[in-house]
């Protein structure tokens, strides 16, 4: 929905955000590995060089770019929902709840009811500071930063407790009937179908905010509330819509990670998947086919950052600098941007 | 009178392309009131801006005082004793009016300069206050002073650092009547203490008014120098647009039909909840342009809010069609073809991050005939937006650009677009033309009274007398939340009459109002 121009303005602007931080990683590696050429080709080369690194980058990605979707949808209405790791709980408690505790229905039932559970689960919750924003004026961020709390330490509370397995010492629910569990679907790999799932939501996002009325009015809420009001959208409705959609994603980011991985609700097991989702939002400027590639790429970073631990003298750290650096970077050109179309606009007003 | 300044065959083409100015040459002689005008778009920002050292010409030269000069950067242009007070203040709010005014100059004492003279800084100050007439209270906090005098500041704090030349950038874009002809003075007192000024305006009574001669620019030439007393108004817009402009809306007589809009007894807060209008009661009728005048924050945002359904009434009624309207909410209002160009385009009335083509479908999008299924039908989205782009003379590269890219006169006529293609049987319009070039004053004018023949009720609000008496077929003056006077505009009605009514001076009886 840009001019061409800009978006080819925005894109190499990541990608020299995303250059200069791995730039930083490289020089902390010269500095500091007595093999640097063989710990660069270890985080760069290794996570390609093998199906089974293959299968796991994609496996990683999964739950970032279903995070990131959820965040993208939310900051695009405006609203800055840091809620997405606590949706994320909520809504995998109650499909791992369903998937473990309705036995023996068809798994052509069961698993849509899991993930429907989830879904729910997820918007529920992230109904709750959305009403406080839309209503009340709560501010958003802070209400979502509270409910991750409450919702990591209520999931842990149950499953130390209620839903704990009878097996075994871990915090962790009942082990989830096999026949639910997501597929392999690459052989020799770990790769299991939530990629699938997750290129579905991207492409389910990108009609929902492109294509569709609701779309239109959530962004239009998200760049301008006073036009949107205006123009007669309701935009305490929109904003509270926004953030379900966006718990509902979260949901299901957290049951594709247990059905494909984790096999259980386990206590923390997502630690910080709903944070990384905000980075990826970030990085792909809201945009759904740009939360794909952002995905994948800090999924190949992480994946990079364990064959380089393997592969040579460097700890796996060196890729949470890159990470951080490219935090860094993608959150001050964010501003940059707006600070500049602040100017220019004032600029424009100021001399005609 | 000899040359202060002069700028010869300016030429600035920036690196992406674009010509901003392709030979202009400005001639400022000493002691002289000179006036810049132009389209927005025309030139005269880069210019200035080529003077003060902001951008370095492509081409040209520039003599100050017979010295051929190249600033690189506005404290050269102030060392050399010229001085620019922008249109948006740049003032600390909340330091005083003494501090604002030698802000980075401030007179030192003691070992290094460690310390401020304040002693020496209340001197220097009042002398300037006194020599200029300029008055304000220094002691006050810049937050607290009105706009008119936060101006006077950016006058004097130009004026503290020596400035021989200055420059008022649309100066009198944010003042009432009154505060104008005070900023007049002032100029006219800056003169005789014998500075020199260059004007940058696009209202041309006031360049009628306060100058001695005009450099008019358009398309990044100057077109044209005049001595004030040889032209006239008519000329100079003329030489801006670069064909005729009429200055009357040509219309017909109205022929009224039935009431389209009934208020009774209107009463509605504004934002800190007092109340804004006092039980307000008029009718429009198809066919007729009800003009609203009166000084801006009388109760005309407020009005227009409540009509619109942006704003809760405490009391009275509004029927349009015979229907209420209070209670409606604001989708439900626009549906029923109320059509509102709201007084802020800015704010209100555009998405300035959103597309051209997002921005036109505002009442549209939901509507079958642009949707395909569940989805928005983006073929017929851009065959709307392309159409209404070419009948509102929308001039972009494409329905793809950002609304926030537009100049002010494209970007509103993006906004009366949007609300015009919907029929409306009401059309509120608010400061219709604010901000905008004289050519699509013009048009939006035109097409007001076009939809007026069509048979729609039409109601203007405008800050700008002589924009309420050109378009309207009756005049309501609001004055303190009330209709203190409805006349019919006559030709025989002058604005010096409604300007008794708009200061409160004169009050017709309530019969008559109603």
């Amino acid at each position: 929905m840009k001019s061409s121009r800009m978006v080819v303005l925005e894109v190499s602007g990541i990608l020299m955000a995303v250059i200069t931080a791995l730039l930083c990683g490289f020089v902390v590696i010269f500095l500091t590995s007595s093999e640097p050429f063989a710990a660069v080709s270890a985080l760069f080369l290794d996570p390609l060089s093998s199906w089974f690194n293959v299968g796991t980058i994609l496996n990683k990605a999964v739950p970032l770019i279903l995070t990131g979707l959820a965040l993208s949808v939310v900051f695009q209405s405006g609203v800055f929902s840091m809620g997405a790791e606590g949706q994320l709980y909520i809504g995998s408690f109650l499909g791992a709840l369903t998937a473990v505790y309705l036995p023996g229905l068809s798994p052509w039932i069961h698993l849509p009811l899991v993930v429907l559970a989830a879904l729910i689960g997820g918007a529920l919750f992230g109904a709750i500071p959305g009403l406080l924003k839309a209503y009340l004026n709560a501010n958003e961020i802070v209400t979502t930063l509270m409910l991750n709390f409450v919702a990591i330490l209520l999931t842990s509370y149950f499953v130390n407790n209620q839903f704990k397995s009878h097996g075994g010492g871990y915090a962790k629910m009942e082990n989830i009937d096999k026949n639910i569990l997501l597929a392999k679907i690459i052989p020799g790999t770990s790769a299991h179908a939530g990629i699938l799932i997750a290129l579905a939501a991207v492409v389910v996002v990108y009609l929902l905010l492109y294509k569709t009325s609701i779309g239109y009015e959530l962004r239009m809420v998200g760049k301008n509330g006073h036009f949107a009001r205006y123009g007669g959208i309701a935009t305490r409705k929109i904003i509270v819509i926004s953030v379900m959609i966006s718990g509902a994603l979260a949901g299901l980011a957290g049951i594709v990670e247990i059905l494909g991985i984790q096999q259980t609700f386990k206590q923390n097991f997502s630690a910080g998947l709903g944070f990384d989702g905000i980075i990826i939002a970030l990085l792909a400027r809201n945009h759904p086919v740009g939360v794909l590639v952002a995905g994948l790429f800090y999924a190949y970073i992480q994946v990079g950052a364990q064959t380089m631990q393997y592969g040579s003298d460097m700890p796996r750290e060196v890729a949470v600098i890159i990470q951080v650096m490219l935090v860094l970077l993608v959150t001050a050109q964010a501003i940059f941007t707006f600070i500049k179309q602040r100017y220019a606009k004032t600029e424009q007003k100021a001399v005609k | 009178m000899p040359i202060l300044l002069e700028m010869k065959d300016i030429h600035k083409v920036y690196p992406n392309g674009t010509a901003a100015n392709k030979g202009v040459d400005l001639t400022v002689h000493e002691g002289e009131i000179h006036a810049l005008v132009g389209e927005n778009g025309a030139g005269k920002s880069t210019l200035m801006k080529i003077l003060f050292g902001l951008e370095a010409p492509t081409n040209g030269t520039i003599e100050y005082k017979g010295q051929p000069i190249r600033f690189s950067g506005p404290k050269d242009a102030i060392q050399q004793g010229m001085g620019m007070v922008h249109q948006h203040f740049m003032l600390s709010p909340s330091l005083s009016v003494s501090e604002n005014i030698v802000l980075g100059n401030e007179p030192k004492k003691g070992p290094f300069s460690m310390f401020r003279d304040r002693a020496k800084e209340y001197r220097e100050v009042e002398h300037l206050v006194a020599t200029y007439g300029l008055k304000v209270n220094l002691q006050a906090k810049v937050e607290t002073i009105p706009v008119g005098q936060k101006q006077r500041v950016e006058i004097l704090k130009v004026l503290y650092r020596g400035a021989k030349l200055i420059i008022l950038d649309e100066p009198t874009a944010v003042l009432t009547p009154q505060e104008t002809d005070e900023l007049f003075d002032s100029i006219q007192a800056l003169v005789s203490e014998g500075h020199t000024i260059i004007f940058i305006t696009h209202k041309l009574r006031e360049v009628m008014r306060i100058s001695n001669r005009i450099t008019v620019l358009r398309a990044g030439k100057s077109i044209a120098t005049l001595q004030t007393k040889d032209t006239n108004q008519e000329e100079i817009s003329r030489l801006m647009v670069g064909r005729e402009v009429l200055f009357r809306v040509n219309k017909i007589p109205a022929d009224p039909k039935e009431v389209v809009l009934s208020v009774r007894d209107l009463e509605a807060l504004d934002d800190k909840g007092t109340k804004a209008l006092q039980g307000i009661s008029f009718d429009i009728r198809s066919g007729e342009v009800l003009g609203i005048a009166g000084v801006e924050g009388n109760g005309q945002t407020e009005l227009v809010e409540t009509i619109t359904g942006l704003r809760k009434a405490v009391a009275g009624n509004i029927l349009y069609q015979g229907k209420e309207l209070l209670g409606a909410s604001v989708a439900e209002i626009r549906r029923m073809k109320v059509g509102h160009i709201p007084e802020d385009r800015q704010t209100s009335g555009a998405s300035l991050t959103s597309t051209i083509a997002d921005n036109l479908i505002l009442d549209h999008y939901r509507n079958p005939e642009f949707k395909r299924g569940i989805f928005l039908n983006h073929n017929k989205i851009k065959q709307f937006a392309q159409t209404m782009m070419q009948a509102y003379d929308v001039r972009a590269q494409n329905e793809e650009i950002m609304a926030g890219a537009l100049s002010g006169g494209n970007l509103q006529k993006v906004v009366v677009a949007r609300e015009l293609s919907k029929n409306p049987k009401l059309l509120i319009a608010s400061q219709p033309t604010r901000g905008v070039d004289i050519g699509a004053i013009e048009f939006i004018h035109r097409e007001i009274i076009k939809r007026r023949d069509g048979g729609a009720a039409v109601m203007v609000v405008s800050a700008e007398l002589s924009e309420v008496m050109a378009l309207s077929d009756r005049i309501a003056v609001l004055y303190n939340g009330e209709i203190v006077a409805l006349l019919d505009n006559t030709p025989d009605l002058t604005e010096q009459e409604i300007g008794y009514y708009m200061l409160g001076i004169k009050k017709q009886e309530q019969e008559a109002v109603r």
